[in-house]
């Protein structure tokens, strides 16, 4: 594993998109549970960028930029990106998450919002004519997802088991 | 959502004594439960960001169990219960009057004798609220969930809306005979429901 020193490690909260063009830097999304994050990487000018969302779709009242929502966070991730020279057509798509962390008896109180963020994120990314290149979604476990800004290397960590390359 | 305006000194008093009181029949529920004298301290009463509530149960990917409840009724909100793993293994061990370090992993009994402190803990705490503000108020049944803080907590972010809001935090400590362990409790409530207290 790339050694990535505590000032470069770049923590995306819930609602937030973190960029970087610094090959020093990691981005890393913590505990994933029913939110999902979509990470865009361009190899060339080596843009990254990571969005954690945490509902599917925007409010009308909320800001259409806002990273809250998958709808708006991905189509800002990608505007984001490309101001800082990111080329739509080599970007690498990948997203994360959306798992249910409740049991399927008690689906009604989770009202499947990770199925739904994870639904959601397809059709932004279809609509923004990206494709999905990596995913690990659903499922009932949480994940925390790193993205490296070197060489776009992603990885996924869920508890007890083994940290694993996306 | 308005919670931080409508959170004045009054409110902050009134929720104080609310959640004393609820945290109390909380303990005798529990007493009954396990058939000793289980007490539980005055509890400390905070409204805090809720993208901070991670970094205080020991950041994001701590392995944490979270025991979940939603309000339905008169009064409108979120309950949780979150504790770090090592915890509930020691609350288990209280509970069921056994040396702390008896439990090691949590099975089927020990997840319901946790969901059991959810459900007795919100149902006396919901209680004691609508005695107070004559709303109705009625707990879901409790799901337990054991993972990373952060992805626990995904679910009261995502029913809330967001996460510009504030959580109002009770933290206290469980206590039979001369052993104790703390826990913290996270009441969600509905904005409209802090307006119907403050009344």
């Amino acid at each position: 594993m790339l050694a990535v020193a505590e000032g470069n490690t770049h923590a995306v909260g819930l609602g937030e998109i973190k960029l970087s063009r610094d090959p020093q830097d990691m981005l890393v999304a913590y505990g994933l549970g029913s939110c999902v994050a979509v990470a865009m990487y361009d190899p060339f000018t080596r843009a990254a960028g990571l969005l954690h969302a945490v509902l599917p779709e925007r409010i009308k009242d909320a800001e259409v930029t806002s990273a809250k929502y998958v709808d708006s966070g991905v189509a800002q991730l990608l505007a984001e990106l490309e101001r800082l020279g990111a080329n739509r057509g080599r970007l690498v798509v990948r997203m994360v998450g959306g798992a249910n962390m409740l049991s399927l008896k008690d689906a009604k109180q989770a009202l499947n919002i990770g199925e739904r963020n994870v639904a959601a994120a397809r059709v932004a990314l279809t609509s923004l004519r990206l494709r999905i290149n990596g995913e690990d979604v659903g499922g009932t476990k949480g994940r925390t997802v790193r993205l490296f800004v070197a060489d776009g290397r992603m990885t996924v960590r869920v508890l007890g088991s083994e940290t694993r390359d996306l | 959502m308005t919670l931080t305006l409508t959170f004045d000194d009054h409110l902050h008093d009134l929720l104080k004594i609310l959640a004393a009181e609820g945290i109390r029949s909380a303990a005798d529920g529990l007493s009954s439960m396990v058939g000793a004298r289980i007490t539980v301290n005055e509890p400390r009463l905070r409204l805090v960001p809720l993208a901070t509530i991670a970094s205080l149960v020991g950041g994001p990917e701590t392995e944490a169990v979270g025991i979940y409840l939603q309000a339905t009724g008169g009064v409108v909100g979120q309950f949780m219960l979150v504790m770090p793993y090592e915890k509930a293994l020691e609350l288990v061990d209280l509970l069921m009057e056994q040396p702390t370090g008896t439990t090691t992993q949590l099975g089927t009994l020990e997840r319901s004798a946790l969901a059991e402190v959810g459900n007795l803990s919100a149902s006396f705490f919901l209680n004691a609220l609508a005695r107070r503000t004559k709303l109705d108020a009625r707990p879901t049944p409790p799901a337990v969930m054991v993972d990373m803080v952060g992805a626990i907590l995904d679910i009261v972010a995502a029913v809330a809306g967001g996460v510009g809001e504030h959580v109002l935090l009770m933290e206290g400590q469980f206590l039979r005979d001369e052993r104790e362990v703390e826990v913290t409790f996270w009441v969600i409530p509905d904005p409209s429901a802090l307006a119907a207290f403050a009344e």
